[in-house]
């Protein structure tokens, strides 16, 4: 668990966007290179996964309209329709409260949402502006940075989650933070081996030749030039953050319940496996490996498209 | 933990630099330290009344209060916290006041081998399958791969535990549910690891019981090293594929299995191995639940039992170890790293 | 006469769901029938039985003059009838029984969900119990109790005892032919240091002994007690903590000795090994003053499971014989398979939550009190198995007060009191253990209904020690319910009234922060009076536990159902409430 699909961007080819236009660099920080997208939609892989991720997305975002079991969904027990098998009006079983599994994948599906989303935007902007700053500036200011970060990349990075779970008490905010704190020094670290590569660039040097405030050139030179592969690795990182969360909450430091949550469903659901309650369980691992690939895959797809030595590799 | 980082290091020719790492990686572990006891201190906890006992009285927590000094300022607690460490004194639980170095001599083998295990059949099968996952002359199986490796990186490890043991223990009793060995078998275990230490014993039937211990939580371990080694070596070799000399390589019509399992392999593969150590030294701290859900008396499951009972010291010492394991592979990684990359320059 | 209650008692235990002719559902038969074949053979079982129980005619017992819980017969363990003292006896036994020493003996494994911490027989005070009653005994133990009057003690190490009128001074008069497991003979004095070193050290279960001024051994065989203030001494050496007797080579020990792995006690079992990560084990201690017979368990592996699920799997597969601490559903599943045993013993664990008296007014404590789903939750959850509390004493233990007047839940009622106290829309913080699954979901099936009037129970998962310190630290500012259990260190409401609701000017378990001056004298007097007067005392628990009711201190939840566990291949299990998830193996018969 807890995997973090940490593929190092290899030659990846934004860390040259110095050849290209600024509208282009400006499209290079939301992650779409000019004709990126257009080679995206080309891959079947693409379209498919991409398809899972959006289910997935308007699943959380409308889960209220999208079951009859709102109510469930929220956590409202039903304590005459405990452990109900898949049928025609459960279809996919009842909980051991005896509420709908469907309704309450759907309303866990906002909390992973919400904590996925959430960490991972904490962490990139954290990132990048520790990242930023450390690469451009280096010296001293590098230094300092970076041993923070180390310090918080060399932390057991699971336990550090719980351990900060476990100081704020569980809640879904603390969740974020909780995984954000040990998340970010990931993008620190990418966006400052970019920025040392991009600070040797002629275009930079330029820059800095001909007197332009340090904080403009990070601004406009450095970060966009450094965004399209965090952007990537951020909507790979989504499916891993989806099951770091569910780490969490199966170790009790997740959401408070009746907040419905992939990872207490699981942690729940497994004590009825073995007496054949399977479908608890069984739909919430389910759902936690399906999005987990899903934005792994997109990552790969975007990360290939990317690179034009691999285009053609997703079809 | 890594006994030879040190002399490698010295051996890696840009001295000075390696000194430096090495200087900045105990101010990496003091960070760690402070974190960790900062940290703890947000915890809402009661030092005093975990070591007198779930149900001690309250005079028994005051006296215990008084003994352990923990009246005393936040700042001077950590200040002796620190001095304790500096001396080497891992100190005593506060929840079961056995010593600590004790405890962690004996789970961190325990931890070690199966992170080792793991990462190793992550290699094994990892590589290869890597290289055929960027082979296009077959492209199945190429995706068959990928869909594998990406599967492993997405599979929570309690649930593949948890379907592992259901079919693989219980309904086809092929391998034994949980634990390191049979609770029959007895061998000494001068090491700790039991790998060694049952070949050691003599007795082969204490090795086949120890490594059938071994597979499942392996397996469940090994899932995400294993697709990350996929996916690294798939993607270095596509880079080195794409790369002048291969393409030299193929006009003067080298066989394509050469220049695939010779040529590009060879170049692709530190960077592959480099990422590598980092998941041992990850898989070592996300350990604890393989731990939890296999009865695996290891590091992992300690350190998580101690950050949920908030046994302060325990936190420390397996933070300190993990740490140092961790900042040793770094240190190691960050110096290749030197050696490999020319525009990357230390400051 | 006891022991036949005490077999009627742990019959019905065994056979939790079947009717069953009681004498024959514990039964040691060795005809290889399971639980309802014991059932339909009543008389081959019920023979085997008899023959087996009978205490030998020669046998020595005294009947104990005056104390007011008279040891009428001998102590649990059936082959104990045969009195140990007689050589005589001993040979007949081996008589008809094989010599144990010529077989290798049963192996039985026990899944244990809870860490062996601390082996030191005086301070250990947690789950260690599971292994100390096993390896040490104590002068007497609760065998039986009716839950109204008086509980019934057997003697294990005493075999008999007795009380002056004001219960100040008591004597016990040791069994004879009881030795350590290194050989060396059971003495007044070992007693008297035992106890001593529980109580010089101060730790755990030390403050039980309070009442003791002087220990002196009169003779070889008898030590006399005397008491600073009237107490049930008989009653408190039947504790489950702080109360071992240890060897003489032992008892000058520290803590690392005996955590070590080091034991030196007289019970049917050695510590053989103790790794608190992994297990500890137990061998047959050979020379135990009660005899061996085949069938018996030879070697225990108590084995630390924390994974419920994986302790699941060992029972079903038969990798281990017992278990305990399973979601309640799953024993159901697990007691339609054949080879499982489900045994659900009554309880001496009260669950409740403690209501903030500092943060809630006596209105809203009385409509959180009436709004509590108390049938939804036994019936449901407990699937019908589970009592609901009549407040805090379990009804399982003496002091107990079945005709307590409880609320029915009533959530109109609840509503009109927040209404006419003006206290709509509030949110009431609702603090349980983390991980604890059925402290969860009661806290979510009790949220569902309050949301109905108005009220957001808000649940606060964390660890006990993290909430304990929170709810010591700050009183005003901490949580409004406090959801905790409460089991007896020893057998008295005293324990659990004083504990959890006694005036406490530094909040310790009292997390309610109730206070009360009429309740407290109540109790206090109570306690004092429980050592010579158990009806009197009665009277005053009973009213002390009225007043509780009254001030709405707490809701009381529930008495914890004790279900658990066992493979069917082992007859002899007794669930005995004072004992809870104690495992006497050396009661256990392999069929």
């Amino acid at each position: 668990m807890a995997a973090r699909g940490r593929v190092r961007h290899f030659g990846c080819d934004a860390v040259r966007g110095g050849k290209r236009s600024a509208i282009q660099r400006w499209s290079g920080l939301l992650g779409t290179h000019g004709d990126a997208i257009w080679h995206y939609r080309r891959s079947r892989l693409g379209m498919v996964t991409a398809a899972v991720a959006l289910t997935f997305v308007v699943g959380a975002v409308f889960a209220p309209w999208l079951t009859p079991f709102a109510a469930a969904g929220r956590g409202v027990p039903d304590l005459s329709n405990r452990l109900r098998p898949p049928g025609a009006i459960h279809w996919l079983g009842t909980d051991e409260l005896g509420r709908d599994v469907l309704a309450r994948l759907l309303f866990g599906a906002r909390a992973s949402l919400v904590v996925a989303v959430g960490v991972v935007a904490l962490s990139v902007l954290v990132g990048v502006v520790v990242g930023a700053l450390s690469g451009y500036f280096g010296r001293w200011i590098d230094e300092v940075l970076m041993r923070i970060t180390d310090a918080f990349l060399a932390f057991p990075p699971l336990l550090l989650a719980v351990l900060v779970a476990a100081s704020l008490g569980a809640s879904l905010r603390n969740t974020v933070i909780a995984i954000s704190v040990s998340w970010w020094p990931w993008y620190a670290r990418q966006v400052r081996a970019q920025v040392l590569s991009l600070r040797t660039r002629p275009f930079i040097q330029a820059a800095q030749a001909i007197g332009a405030p340090s904080r403009r050139t990070i601004a406009v030179h450095i970060v966009p030039n450094v965004m399209a592969p965090v952007w990537v690795q951020a909507t790979a990182d989504i499916g891993a953050v989806v099951l770091t969360a569910a780490g969490l909450s199966f170790v009790g430091l997740g959401p408070r319940p009746p907040t419905a949550d992939w990872g207490v469903m699981i942690a729940d659901g497994r004590h009825y496996v073995l007496s054949g309650q399977w479908w608890i369980a069984g739909f919430a691992g389910l759902a936690v490996v399906v999005v987990a690939m899903a934005f792994n895959l997109i990552g790969d797809v975007m990360r290939d498209v990317a690179d034009p030595r691999t285009r053609g590799q997703l079809r | 933990m890594v006994p030879g980082a040190r002399t490698r290091i010295e051996r890696g020719g840009r001295g000075g630099a390696s000194l430096r790492r090495l200087a900045m990686s105990s101010l990496v572990i003091l960070g760690v330290v402070t974190i960790t006891f900062a940290v703890s201190r947000l915890v809402p906890s009661d030092p005093a009344s975990l070591y007198a006992g779930a149900r001690a009285r309250p005079e028994q927590v005051e006296r215990v209060r008084e003994d352990l000094n923990l009246g005393a300022p936040v700042m001077s607690q950590y200040v002796s916290y620190l001095g304790e460490l500096a001396r080497g004194d891992l100190g005593v639980s506060f929840a079961t006041k056995r010593p600590i170095a004790e405890d962690l001599r004996r789970f961190l083998p325990a931890t070690l081998e199966l992170a080792l295990s793991a990462t190793a059949l992550a290699v094994l099968i990892g590589i290869p399958a890597g290289v055929m996952a960027a082979d296009r002359a077959h492209r199945l199986r190429a995706v068959g791969i990928r869909l594998l490796a990406v599967t492993s990186v997405s599979m929570p490890v309690f649930w593949s535990a948890l379907f592992l043991q259901l079919f693989v223990a219980s309904k086809l009793e092929w391998l034994p549910l949980a634990g390191r060995i049979d609770p029959g078998t007895h061998f000494a275990t001068p090491t700790g690891f039991f790998l060694i230490d049952s070949v050691l014993s003599g007795s082969p039937s204490n090795f086949l019981d120890v490594v059938s211990h071994l597979i499942l939580p392996v397996l469940v371990m090994a899932a995400y090293p294993l697709g990350l080694t996929i996916r690294l070596v798939r993607s270095a070799m596509l880079e080195v594929l794409a790369s002048d000399h291969i393409e030299a390589a193929r006009v003067a019509q080298v066989p394509w299995r050469t220049v695939l399992w010779r040529l590009a392999l060879k170049n692709a593969l530190l960077p592959a191995l480099t990422v590598l150590g980092l998941t041992f030294a990850y898989s070592v701290s996300s350990a604890f639940l393989v731990e939890a859900l296999f009865a695996w008396p290891g590091l992992g499951k300690y350190f998580a039992d101690a950050i949920l009972r908030v046994d302060l010291p325990v936190i420390s010492a397996a933070v300190l170890t993990v740490t140092v394991v961790y900042v040793s592979v770094n240190l190691v990684l960050d110096l290749l790293q030197i050696r490999l990359d020319p525009r990357v320059v230390l400051s | 006469m006891s022991e036949i209650k005490r077999l009627v008692f742990g019959g019905l235990l065994c056979v939790a769901t079947v009717a069953v002719p009681p004498l024959t559902a514990c039964s040691r038969d060795a005809d290889g029938s399971g639980a309802a074949n014991a059932a339909v053979e009543p008389g081959a079982a019920g023979q085997e039985t008899a023959a087996e129980f009978a205490p030998e005619p020669g046998g020595e017992f005294e009947e104990p003059a005056d104390s007011g819980s008279a040891q009428e017969d001998q102590p649990g363990e059936p082959p104990a009838a045969e009195p140990a003292v007689a050589p005589t006896t001993a040979v007949a036994s081996e008589g008809s029984r094989e010599n144990p020493r010529d077989g290798p003996g049963e192996h039985f494994v026990y899944a244990n969900p809870h860490v062996i911490g601390d082996l030191d027989p005086s301070s250990a005070f947690s789950s260690e119990h599971i292994v100390l009653q096993n390896v040490y005994e104590t002068l007497t133990r609760l065998t039986d109790h009716d839950g109204t009057t008086t509980e019934q003690l057997s003697g294990v190490l005493a075999e008999s005892w007795t009380a002056n009128d004001d219960a100040t001074v008591w004597t016990f008069t040791l069994r004879e032919g009881v030795t350590f497991h290194d050989g060396t003979a059971l003495t007044p004095q070992a007693v008297r240091d035992s106890l001593h070193r529980t109580i010089d050290l101060g730790l755990g279960a030390a403050f039980i002994l309070a009442p003791i001024e002087f220990m002196e051994a009169v003779d070889d065989r008898t030590i006399r007690f005397d008491l600073s203030y009237p107490a049930p001494l008989d009653l408190i050496m039947s504790a489950n903590f702080g109360v071992y007797v240890i060897s003489p080579n032992a008892v000058t020990q520290d803590n690392a000795w005996f955590n070590a792995g080091n034991a030196a006690g007289t019970g049917p079992y050695m510590l053989e090994s103790h790794d608190p990560a992994v297990s500890t084990r137990l061998v047959r201690y050979d020379d135990y003053w009660g005899g061996w017979s085949e069938g018996q368990v030879a070697t225990v592996d108590i084995r630390l499971t924390e994974d419920p699920v994986l302790a699941q799997q060992l029972i079903r597969n038969s990798d281990a014989h017992y278990t305990f601490n399973l979601p309640f559903d799953v024993y159901d599943s697990l007691a339609d398979r054949s080879g499982v045993d489900v045994v659900i013993g009554p309880s001496m664990i009260s669950l409740f939550g403690l209501l903030n008296t500092r943060r809630l007014s006596p209105e809203v404590r009385e409509a959180l009190v009436l709004s509590f789903p108390y049938d939804e939750i036994t019936a449901s959850l407990y699937g019908g198995r589970a009592v609901r509390s009549r407040g805090i004493v379990p009804q399982a233990m003496w002091g107990s007060h079945p005709e307590l007047e409880i609320p029915r839940t009533d959530l109109e009622a609840a509503s009109r009191l927040l209404d006419d106290a003006g206290m709509t829309d509030i949110s009431i913080i609702y603090s349980y253990d983390a991980g604890t699954i059925e402290q969860q979901q009661i806290g979510e099936v009790w949220k569902a209904g309050l949301a109905t009037i108005g009220v957001d129970l808000v649940l606060e998962p964390l660890t006990f020690d993290a909430r304990w310190a929170k709810a010591k630290a700050d009183p005003d500012g901490a949580q409004d319910v406090f959801v905790m259990f409460w089991f007896p260190t020893f057998v008295s409401p005293y324990d659990f009234l004083y504990s959890v609701f006694h005036t406490e000017e530094e909040p310790f378990f009292n997390l309610g922060y109730f206070s009360n001056g009429e309740f407290d004298t109540l109790i206090d007097e109570a306690d004092t009076l429980s050592g010579t007067d158990r009806y009197g005392a009665i009277e005053l628990f009973r009213r002390a536990q009225e007043i509780l009711v009254d001030e709405h201190a707490g809701v009381f939840m529930l008495d914890v159902p004790q279900a658990q566990a066992i493979r069917s291949e082992f007859r002899g299990f007794v669930s005995n409430p004072a004992y809870s998830q104690v495992v006497r193996f050396y009661e256990l018969h392999r069929r």
